[in-house]
């Protein structure tokens, strides 16, 4: 192989350098309109009334649109995640809201008009009257009957329960030596890509088709979910997904703005763009985290967890169409992550309150379940007097126990826990640690270490849905002059993967890997697929590219056989030469092989393969199981990528200010295609997760209004704030995926939340601090030391 | 209401008519056509719009296009005359893998510009705090803090009578 493993520049690095990048929002069509959105300012009312006219007298306003309309032409939006599916209560959510409002943002009407400043002058001046309803705020509070209910129809706030169930734990209780037990807080935060939603919308009634472009991550369900929110044919629908300024989940569709565009280009028959504000962004572009999660845990002595009972309580705001709310299922079924438990109970409620619905965001809920297990082994160390790497590595899955069935259902597919720990400790100098303390302490500065697990299974694949299905596909074109031309299903956000599927593709067919285009994110261009989510670009979009090349090269082979007279298993293909093993002086040049099929189709070489060099594959993921397995199972996830953190951290205890001082992290996710582009997602994923364990959080009052909704109030992590991170790959190998890979996009953003909670308590460990909640913002990491001090610590 | 507005832009002379509600980056954008500026936040917190006005940078969503009139603007547009002729700082955003989705490079580009012009060497502490106005959301900052140390370096090593439009535009101010 010549270009997997190597590290290869993004293909599309010096478009966007240039600032060359087609973006939504650089869209520009001839006599396009604008829509602005008019949202509801109460977490929970009543739509009584709405007064339109001052709107529609305003100059150039085309159109006015209201929750009534929606309601009497539209479907209500098809879930990207199916309630029925997984046993969970479901809402018909519309484009507009035509009576009832349910968080902060809700959209009720739209305006579109010439320009953007008259449309937003338009919704403005529109008059809704409301009728406050009482608001369910707090999620252990919405699950107490009487509690205000977000869906009266529903009896009670809990869309879905679970309780997973092995071994004895009541037994593994009452034969500990020792218990722990606390709860575990994640604030409400989300991704906040740079760029914000946006849509265009343009239909010619002619050729009866809409054309959409949208930043999505996903325009092959989105065409679905469009076309069946407005009743229309998909073949009539064209998404195309220009370049996306970071995804990161929250792209995933669907959102009331996309049907709610497409049916008012398609009425006017005009374009139409919708650019999202930062403000709206953050109002309704998708949240997620908000969990609590009660646990105790059952030890021996020598440090070993025999039982654990956890309680997951996740506020998942809104009922939606959005796949958010399955966040709060994977962290139940990740729980308890890299640790072999035999006694165990996993218990969770997903509630529902008058707050932003959640969408997709990194991490998926599987931050939450490792943060937790972070949290009990320290526990268990602090409680045992027990090094706390010591502690994990006695309750560490072995590597040769995999495949290893979770309490869930869920079969991690393989791992080396032990390794990638070994090795973090390494990089961190862990038995030194100690001194620099002590040196430090002498120099009056305070310094902990902190280790943070984590388990990210990726390519979520889950029974009857459209968006998580959990396959792809891929075409591979060799055009007559031995140019490749790659057409994915799965997209890219500025991940990276079309550099490597362009690699895969070359290494596959010998290419060489300039002459490798990849296309992405067109409905009428690319085969139908499901886009990118759950880091499954290359271990799903990948393998089917790789199945697409092969049969291509296999083709090419015969042919090649044939000039070259020899056997085809005898030939092998790099740089763009079909040449005989052992003797690379004997060769023919793929192009000359390309030409051949296509030009002389009826000749000696090609006459007996069929015309064409195209192949269009799909890939399906051997590690799922929809069906239950021999143990009665399901298992939604194929792969199983984890890593490692290890942190030190400064705290200055008189203004409770953290300083990240060093960060390692060891990360295994299978073969790395691109270890460049591997290394760039981790150091992007750890950003984000220090800003979820010290800055992020989308605050609500309880009256239900966000308090946080512009950059100046939700703090993401500048460059300032955060050091330089030592990032290494371990590669244990998927033993399911053709290709080995497990997926990298979710890693590096769960190692911070553990690891810099433990490393704050160490730094200060005569004050017995415990950090069970996060952010660890100055205020309060000042608090927590102030309240210790009193306690006499 | 409109107003007429005389601008130059990447060494070009525009005249155009401009809503009095409009912002700078909304004129480059959307009148201009010149997309490379982009918008992340409206409030001048994020920095994707940053462009130089008169040589220096700010954050083109927080001035109104009316107000540009009579100035002098660079935009990310100004800096490579093609695909292959980029300018050293874009150069070394592309060898380093300082970027992925892109969204928040431009104005990342030029805020680099003003900080190596500012600090011809600066230390990584300086770098971080130069571009902190500057938000991105998929990097971790690494490799851009990496590409901007290698920029530096490519900058210095060429002799004065050539280093880049860079310095050129920003002591036009």
């Amino acid at each position: 192989m010549k270009y997997i493993g190597e590290e290869i520049l993004g293909l599309p690095n010096r478009q966007l350098a240039a600032g060359k990048g087609q973006f939504v929002g650089d869209v520009q069509l001839d006599g396009m309109l604008y829509m602005a959105v008019v949202r509801s300012p109460y977490a929970h009312a009543r739509i009584r009334g709405i007064n339109t006219k001052p709107a529609e007298e305003v100059p150039g306003v085309q159109y006015v649109m209201t929750g009534k309309e929606a309601f009497e032409r539209m479907n209500s939006i098809t879930e990207s995640y199916d309630t029925a599916a997984m046993g969970a209560k479901s809402v018909k959510w519309y484009a507009l809201c035509p009576e009832r409002v349910r968080f902060v943002g809700e959209a009720v009407a739209a305006v579109v008009a010439e320009d953007k400043y008259n449309a937003r002058k338009a919704a403005d001046l529109i008059e809704v009257d409301y009728e406050e309803l009482p608001v369910a705020h707090d999620p252990e509070e919405a699950m107490k009957p009487g509690a205000p209910l977000v869906e009266p129809d529903w009896g009670d706030n809990i869309m879905v329960t679970r309780d997973f169930l092995r071994g004895d734990p009541d037994k593994a209780f009452a034969e500990a030596d020792g218990t722990i037990s606390g709860v575990v807080k994640a604030q409400r935060y989300t991704g906040a890509a740079i760029e914000p939603r946006g849509y265009v919308a343009d239909y010619d009634p002619f050729k009866d088709m809409l054309t959409f472009w949208a930043s999505t991550q996903n325009p092959h369900p989105m065409r679905v979910f469009l076309a069946e929110t407005l009743g229309i044919p998909e073949t009539s629908i064209r998404v195309i997904q220009p370049n996306v300024g970071g995804g990161f989940g929250l792209k995933i569709p669907t959102f009331q703005e996309e049907p709610l565009l497409a049916y008012l280009a398609r009425k006017l028959a005009r374009p139409i763009k919708w650019i999202e504000e930062r403000t709206e962004n953050f109002l309704v572009g998708g949240h997620a985290r908000e969990e609590r999660l009660y646990y105790e845990a059952a030890y021996t002595k020598d440090g070993r967890v025999t039982g654990l009972r956890a309680k997951v309580i996740a506020d998942v705001g809104a009922p939606s169409a959005l796949v958010g709310w399955g966040m709060s299922f994977v962290t139940a079924y990740c729980i308890p992550t890299v640790y072999k438990i035999e006694n165990c109970r996993v218990q969770l409620f997903t509630v529902v309150t008058n707050k932003c619905p959640w969408n997709a965001y990194r991490g998926y809920g599987k931050e939450a379940a490792s943060f937790l297990m972070d949290r009990v082994m320290d526990g268990v160390a602090q409680a045992t007097g027990i090094d706390r790497a010591e502690v994990r590595l006695k309750n560490f899955i072995q590597p040769d126990e995999f495949p290893f069935p979770q309490v869930s259902g869920a079969m991690i597919d393989s791992g080396n826990y032990q390794a990638t720990l070994s090795r973090v400790l390494e990089m961190i100098d862990y038995k030194s640690f100690p001194k620099m303390q002590e040196e430090a302490r002498k120099q009056g500065r305070f310094i902990g270490l902190g280790i943070g697990q984590e388990l990210t299974p990726e390519g979520c694949s889950m029974p009857r849905s459209t968006m998580l299905s959990g396959y792809d596909g891929c075409t591979v074109r060799v055009n007559p002059s031995g140019q490749v031309t790659v057409l994915t299903g799965v997209t890219s956000p500025g991940s990276g993967n079309e550099t490597g599927i362009a690699q895969i593709v070359a290494d596959t067919l010998g290419a060489d890997i300039k002459t490798i285009k990849v296309l992405q994110g067109d409905t009428d261009t690319c085969p139908y697929g499901l886009g990118n989510y759950s880091s499954r670009s290359i271990i799903m979009g990948g393998a089917a590219a790789q199945v697409s090349a092969t049969e291509i090269r296999e083709k090419m082979f015969k042919v090649a056989s044939k000039m070259l007279e020899v056997a085809p298993a005898d030939l092998d293909s790099e740089d763009g030469k079909i040449s005989v093993k052992g003797a690379p002086t004997r060769f023919v040049l793929f192009k000359d092989v390309a030409s051949t099929v296509y030009r002389d189709c009826y000749g000696k070489y090609a006459c007996d393969v069929e015309p064409g060099l195209e192949a269009t594959r799909y890939f399906r993921h051997p590690n799922v199981y929809h069906q239950p397995e021999i143990q009665g199972r399901f298992s939604a996830y194929p792969s199983w990528p984890n890593g490692v953190a290890a942190c030190i951290a400064e705290v200055d205890p008189e203004t409770g200010f953290i300083k990240i001082i060093r960060y390692c992290a060891v990360h295994d996710a299978g073969r790395i295609v691109n270890p460049l582009m591997a290394q760039a997602n981790l150091h992007g994923g750890i950003v984000q997760g220090f800003g979820g364990a010290m800055y992020e959080n989308l605050v609500y009052d309880e009256a239900g209004q966000l308090k946080t909704a512009t950059f100046m109030d939700y703090t993401i992590p500048t460059a300032a704030d955060v050091p330089s991170l030592d990032v290494e790959h371990m590669e244990t190998l998927s033993p399911f995926n053709p290709l080995g890979c497990k997926g990298v996009g979710e890693s590096g953003v769960t190692g911070p939340l553990g690891a810099l909670c433990s490393a704050v308590e160490n730094a200060l460990p005569h004050l017995k601090l415990n950090f069970n909640e996060t952010p660890l913002t100055p205020n309060r990491v000042w608090q927590e030391i102030q309240r210790a001090q009193q306690r006499g610590n | 209401m409109k107003v007429p507005v005389k601008v130059t832009v990447n060494k070009k002379n525009y005249n155009v008519e401009v809503d009095t509600r409009m912002i700078l980056a909304d004129m480059l954008r959307d009148e201009l056509r010149l997309t490379g500026t982009h918008i992340g936040c409206g409030t001048g917190s994020c920095g994707a719009c940053t462009v130089m006005l008169n040589g220096h940078t700010v954050k083109s969503c927080c001035i109104l296009a009316a107000d540009a009139d009579g100035q002098e603007i660079t935009t990310i547009e100004g800096l490579s005359t093609g695909a292959q002729h980029l300018h050293p700082i874009q150069e070394a955003f592309v060898e380093n893998q300082g970027l992925q989705c892109g969204y928040c490079t431009p104005g990342m580009v030029l805020s680099t510009l003003q900080l190596l012009t500012d600090k011809p060497n600066p230390t990584e502490d300086e770098i971080r705090h130069g571009i902190a106005g500057n938000l991105c959301r998929c990097t971790g900052y690494q490799f851009i803090v990496k590409s901007i140390q290698e920029a530096a370096k490519t900058i210095n090593s060429k002799p004065a009578a050539s280093k880049p439009a860079a310095a050129a535009v920003a002591s036009r101010g």
